[in-house]
Formats: structure tokens, sequence, C-alpha cells
């Protein structure tokens, strides 16, 4: 009797619940994507950060300064034991590390920094470097290629393709450059090889100056990740460059804070809205709630079927809005950072139940004109 | 007759009235909000992403190539070029001078501690830089800058050292690591590791106070920072400087500012030259600074294009999204009442309102409900934009009276449109089952 009547009653004013489906579907579609966007951005926005370069860096203890003008000794620390176990212990936030291992050189007389590193981690590591060629060249047999700085290729001549020359300790060394980089900053005037080749060069096998990483997450996961490394290297000297990630902590805050607000205000206006529309069609209903009390129908039978039908709709609007918001954050995803929002679970039952309520809200006109005499409604008056 | 029926219609009825009036305000003031914040917002975040400091490096063009490991210049103080110290005043004399939020020359000594009571120097790179300084503009003004505008990651406890003064700040790591350490309030000699070239010979002491231990998470933790004078007197270079750090305001690259300026054309030279790109920025530096190399520090200004762009679009849909919500709210309600006062509309047509009539008191009733709502939501929505600047931005959001018009016509916009549909209905009622109450 229940579900029959039910049925009858959607049937009968399917016109009104057209109105109200689409007034649901399309809040429930906008409140879907801003929470989907919401939950995603923090960590669509820490990538983008990600281009700023590392953020922490390991080196080991230093006493003062070990170093003399115009040479600087490396310190050692052993790179394979270090860059497995930060692997093993930062775990997924690090998205990034690099060794690094500094001597001087010369290049055509001139002294010039070179530095050891892996070159594909580097790419990984700085992002927003511009490099004109490429990071390495596959499979060059003979000499190692070599990636230099702006300011070296012009000064000692080393252009894309030319071979550099570079004399340490009486030793000699021989790249291919294979790119020349931009970087706007001290790296302009570095040359960059495979590390186990400058470790030859030099004669300091396993030797690395400093490990520098890129740790993704909040300033929360940073500062996680380095005391977690802290305990794990005892011997070394793990710190945040704080120019990157206090900057980055302040500005991820402010733009989360800024999307959170913006995104509160809709919710409570699309609420507004399917409230105004449920209201609407509660109002609608009068002359059946009438009809029913004067056929003996006792007020909270006749309120359940209303509640009933209201909540029916509010969790089908709910859900094909949830589905509808699902293509518009993967559209607003696109557009915005050119990657796909990836949905989450938790967006389907939250929107469901907030649109459930929503509609069940809009209904509550419906218990006052319960009051009303049946013989004034049925009237028409 | 008909401003007697629009004046009743207000009279008779307030609260279906109030009902659409107040969707409107609700639904304007978040459009408000949410177009003050968007407009607003490029400029604040910019000015925040200053805080990761300089995005421009100005070096001599005709320098060696500097051997720089973690930040400190290795190179012995008579090797490379330098640049003047007058000419820095300059840099505010350029058209975007206003964009230009702050710089600071840096002069890097390699020296040494020499311990009073005879033990073995320590070698310390001396950083020479400014804090607050006054610049002399050449217009007539001081522009005052210097580390804190371009580095204020830098983190001192004590306190600064005054520029000019005999006084110096050491990093937290060299403090620590200092054979029995060092401390506020100590006065320790420095000496040039090259006094022969520094000082023709003589070997000269130079006795500074640290005023405070300076923690920066870079390679100044192990170094010391003493005013920029002291540095060059202590170098030999008196006016003299190695590198300079500008921190400017800048707009996102785009296709265009990535373009050579000598292959524009005539028009897209001058919108080149009207947006404070940061090519156009470092374009300018050099032609007030010659014989030097003005570069973009990448991942800095990189980062910070990227995400405005980015956050920049964000807002924008969020905008149109709160737009959208604020039109679909303030149609229901206006249809709603409409849906309500089918009997009003029976009655009209049973004693011979044509339909257009009838359309027409009710998209009067709408438009004086937009006028009003849409104010009264605009200056809602201004005090909501307010609180946002504040809660988000520490500072006021600047009420933009550019966006009343605007504000104004998407109310009518939408009360109007909102009603079309509705009314289109009405003008199929047939009067008679309406009176009968059906």
């Amino acid at each position: 009797m229940f579900g029959r009547l039910l049925w009858k009653l959607v049937r009968g004013s399917r016109g009104r619940l057209t109105v109200a489906m689409v007034g649901l579907i399309s809040g429930a579609a906008v409140i879907s994507a801003l929470l989907n966007l919401q939950l995603d951005i923090e960590s669509k926005l820490t990538k983008e950060f990600r281009s700023l370069g590392a953020n922490v860096v390991i080196a080991p203890r230093s006493a003062a300064q070990t170093t003399d003008a115009g040479s600087a000794t490396p310190i050692l620390f052993s790179e394979g034991v270090l860059l497995n176990e930060i692997k093993l212990r930062a775990g997924d936030s690090v998205t990034a590390a690099a060794p690094f291992l500094y001597i001087v050189a010369r290049a055509t007389g001139a002294p010039v920094v070179v530095a050891g590193t892996n070159l594909e981690s580097l790419a990984k590591l700085q992002p927003a470097w511009k490099l004109d060629g490429q990071w390495s060249a596959n499979g060059a047999a003979g000499a190692p290629s070599c990636v230099v700085g702006r300011n070296v290729a012009s000064h000692v001549h080393a252009p894309l393709r030319s071979s550099l020359s570079l004399g340490y300790e009486g030793r000699a060394q021989t790249c291919t450059v294979t790119g020349v980089l931009d970087t706007g900053g001290p790296e302009d005037n570095q040359v960059f090889l495979d590390l186990a080749a400058v470790q030859r060069f030099a004669d300091l096998p396993g030797g690395v100056s400093l490990v520098q990483l890129n740790v993704s997450g909040s300033a929360g996961d940073i500062s996680a990740a380095v005391s977690r490394l802290h305990s794990a290297f005892p011997d070394f000297d793990v710190h945040p460059i704080r120019q990157v990630t206090e900057a980055e902590g302040e500005l991820l805050n402010r733009i989360r804070l800024l999307i959170a607000a913006t995104i509160v205000l809709i919710l409570v206006l699309t609420s507004l809205c399917v409230l105004a529309t449920m209201a609407a069609l509660a109002m609608e209903r009068r002359e059946d709630v009438g009809l029913m009390k004067a056929l003996g129908g006792s007020i909270s039978r006749v309120v359940g079927f209303f509640l009933a039908e209201v909540g029916i709709l509010g969790a089908v609007g709910g859900l094909l809005g949830c589905l509808a918001g699902l293509v518009l954050s993967r559209w607003m995803g696109e557009r915005v950072f050119s990657a796909a929002i990836s949905p989450r679970w938790q967006v389907f039952p939250l929107t469901i139940g907030l649109m459930i309520v929503v509609a069940l809200a809009g209904a509550l006109p419906l218990r006052l004109l319960g009051r009303v005499k049946p013989a004034v409604i049925l009237r028409g008056e | 007759m008909f401003a007697r029926l629009v004046r009743e219609s207000f009279i008779r009825n307030p609260r279906r009235k109030l009902l659409t009036a107040a969707a409107l305000m609700v639904g304007m003031a978040v459009a408000t909000a949410t177009l003050t914040v968007a407009l607003e917002v490029g400029d604040r975040l910019a000015r925040e992403f200053r805080n990761l400091g300089a995005n421009l490096i100005v070096t001599p063009e005709s320098d060696t190539l500097p051997v720089e490991i973690g930040g400190v210049d290795y190179r012995p103080v008579d090797e490379g070029a330098y640049l003047r110290e007058d000419d820095l005043g300059k840099l505010k004399m350029i058209f975007w001078r206003h964009n230009i939020l702050g710089f600071t020359p840096f002069l890097d000594v390699p020296s040494q501690i020499v311990p009073a009571d005879g033990a073995k120097p320590v070698s310390v790179t001396l950083i020479g830089t400014w804090y607050e300084h006054p610049v002399p503009v050449p217009d007539g003004t001081r522009f005052v800058t210097g580390a804190k505008a371009t580095h204020p990651w830098w983190n001192v406890r004590g306190r600064w050292f005054h520029e000019g003064a005999n006084e110096v700040l050491v990093g937290d790591a060299l403090a620590r690591t200092y054979p029995g350490g060092l401390s506020i309030g100590q006065t320790i000699d420095f000496e040039p590791l090259e006094p022969k070239v520094a000082t023709g010979g003589l070997v000269k002491l130079r006795s500074l106070t640290i005023t405070g231990i300076v923690s920066t998470g870079g390679a100044e933790d192990e170094a010391v920072i003493a005013p920029l004078s002291v540095a060059q007197e202590l170098s030999g270079h008196p006016g003299q400087f190695r590198q300079l750090f500008v921190s400017a305001l800048t707009k996102p690259a785009d296709a265009l500012s990535e373009r050579d300026p000598a292959t524009m054309t005539p028009a897209e030279h001058d919108r080149w030259f009207c947006s404070p790109y940061i090519s156009l920025i470092a374009y300018e530096i050099n032609q007030v600074l010659p014989d030097t190399d003005v570069h973009a520090i990448r991942q800095v200004a990189d980062t910070e294009g990227r995400v405005l762009n980015r956050v920049g679009a964000l807002l924008w849909i969020v905008t149109l999204a709160a737009l959208i919500a604020a039109a679909l709210a303030v149609a229901a309600t206006s249809a709603t009442t409409i849906l309500e006062r089918r009997g009003e509309i029976g009655i009209m047509k049973a004693i011979g309102a044509a339909n257009a009539t009838v359309a027409g008191i009710f998209l009067a009733e709408q438009l004086m409900l937009a006028v009003v709502g849409g104010l009264l939501g605009f200056a809602l929505g201004l005090g909501l934009a307010r609180a946002l600047g504040v809660s988000i931005f520490g500072s006021l959001a600047e009420p933009r009276l550019v966006l009343l018009p605007v504000i104004l016509a998407i109310a009518i916009l939408v009360a109007v449109f909102g009603s079309l549909v509705p009314l289109r209905r009405a003008a199929h009622f047939d009067p008679a089952p309406i009176l009968r109450g059906e």
C-alpha cells in the first residue's frame, strides 16, 4: 500500500518532480565536484611546488669551514649505504633524491666547479631548470656525457655537442656536452657529470659531499620526514631548505584557505537553492495532504509519505549529481592542473547525505501544513 | 492601474517578496564576494610569493666563472668583476619601479677569525650585505631595502647589525662548532685571507661584535654576515659588490613573455612593454645597470608563475560555479512565488487581462526585487569579501565599485529569466480550473 501510493505520487506529478530533480542534480554536481577539488587540491598544489627544487639536504656534520679559498675539499660519506637507507627510512614522501660530489677542477686553465650526480635524478629533482639538449646521451661510447651551466658554456667555450676536457690533480677527463643548463642560480657555473665518473676522476671512490632530497607533502609531512631522517642518520646534518619549505607551507595554507572559504560559500548557496526547490514542491503537496487527512490518514502516516518521497528524491538526485560531479571535477582538473582529479569515495556519501538532509529540511513546512483542517484545504482556500 | 497592482502585491503579501529578495541578496552577496576575491587574489598571492625571496639575480657581465659551492664563492677577492653600489638607486627609476619590492647586494670575503688567545685561526666566509639600508634614489627620495625584503626566511636570534657599525651576525652552525662556541655580545677579530691584496701587505684585524645568531637553512649557517661596508673595507673593494638579488612583483609568464623582444611586431612589443613580465623587468634592470647579466632565478620564477596561473584559473572556475549556483537559487525561488500565485493569475485572466499584462506585472515586480536584492547583496558581499581578505591574507580586500553594475545586471538577468519559464506556463493556464481550486 505504502509503496503503491508512493509510486502513484511520483508518477502523478512528473512535471514538478523533474524541476526538483534538475535542481537537486545540479546542486549535488556542483557540491561533489567542489568537495573533490578541495580534497585533492593539496596534493595537486604540492606537486606544483615541487618545481621549487630540493627542499631537504643531508650533509655530513662539518666542523667550521674546512675549505681553503680556491679549492673545496669534499667531505665524504659512502653513497651506496645512504641512498638505500633514505629510500627505506623516508618512504614514499621522497619524490626525488640526488647525491652530489663537488670538486673544483680546471677547464682550459680556469677553475670550475664539477658536480658529480645522478643526471636522471637531478632532472627529477629540479623540474624548473631549462635544459637545451639532453640530460644524458644513451649508449654513447667513449667519453661520458656531461651537462654544463650556461656560464660555463660561454666562458670556456663548451657549446652543445662539443668536447670538454677537465683537469684535476694531474688527471684528465674529457666529456661530451649533451646539454646546456639555464637555472638562474649557481648551477649556471657548474659542470654536471655522472657521479661514478667524478668519483673515479677525483679518486674518491664512494665519495659524496651531500644529498639533496625532494620531499612532497605539507609542512608537517616535511618536518616529519626530516625528523625520521634525523634519527636514522645521527651522524649527519639533515636540514630542510627553509627558503623553500617555509614559503611553500605558508602559501599552500593561504591558497587552501581561500579555496575552502569559497567552496563553503557555494555549498551554502547550493543547499539554499535545493532547499527552495524542495520547499516549493512541498507547498504544492498541500492538497494531497488535505485529501489524505480527509480519507482518515493519520498525520504521521501522511507526512511519512512525503518525507519518504522527498528522501528518495534527494538520494536519487544526489547520486546522479555525484556522477555528474565526477565529470565536472575531471574537467576542472584538466582545465586547471592539466591532470584529472582523482575521485574520492568519501565525496559520494557526503554529497548524497547532504542532499537528503536538505531535501527533508525543504519538506518541513509540510508538518506545519498538516495541522491545517482538511476541509479548508479541500475547499481550495 | 499597473503601478497600483504592483504596489498592492507588495503590500498584500510581503512574505513571498521577502523570500525572493532574500534569495537574490544571498546569491548576489556570494557572487560579489567571490568576484572581489578572484579579482584581487593574483596580486595578493604574487606578494605572498615574494616570501620565497628574490626572483632575479644580477651579476657582472665580464665576470670570471664563479667557483661557488653551496652559496659560497671561493674565488679570491682580487679575481672577477664587481658591481658599483652607487648605481643601485637607479633601480627605483625604471618604468616598473613600483614592482621592485627590494634588492640586496652581496659580497663574500674569504677570511678567518683570529682568536685573541693566539690559537689557530678559523677560516670562514664573511658575507657583506644590507639589512635595512637607505638607498638614495636619483629623484631625491630614499628607498629602504635589504635582506629583510629579499631574504625573509632568515631567522635571527638576538638582533640584526646596524648598517655600517662594527657588528656581525654568526651562522648558527658556526656558533655551535667554533672551538669554545660563539655567543651574542662577544667580540671577534677578523682578517681577510689575502691581506696582501686587501691592505697592501699589512695584516689588519677588524674587531666585530656579535649581535645575533642567524639561521637560514643554507650556506649562511656556516658563515658570518656583516654590514656591506665592513666587508668592502675588509676586502679592499670600497663601494663594490659581487651579486645583487632583486625581488620583483611580476606577471606570470605566458607565450608572449617567452619570446625575444626583437622578433615582436610593434603591437606585441607594446603589450609586452606594458606587462610586468620578469623578462621585461630583467631587461629594464639591464638598461640602468650596464655591463651586468640579469637573470631570472628559474625555480622561483617558474613555480610562482605556474601556481599563480593555476590558482587564478581555479578561482575563476569556482566563481563561475558560485554564479551558476546563485542563478539557480534565485530562479528557483522566483519560479516558486509565481507558481504560488496561480490563483491571482487566474482571476486576472478571468476579468480580461491579456497574457502580456500579467507577464508585465510580474516582471516589473521581479525587476524591483532584483534591484533591491542586488544592492543589499552587493553591500553584504563587500563585507563578506572583507572578512575573507582579513582571514586569508591578513589585509582587507579593496571594495570594487566597478562590480556594482555587473552584480545588478546579473541580479536582473537571473530574476527575469528565472520567472520567464513559470510565466510562460502561466500563459497557458486556463482560468476556470484554477478558480475552481483544482
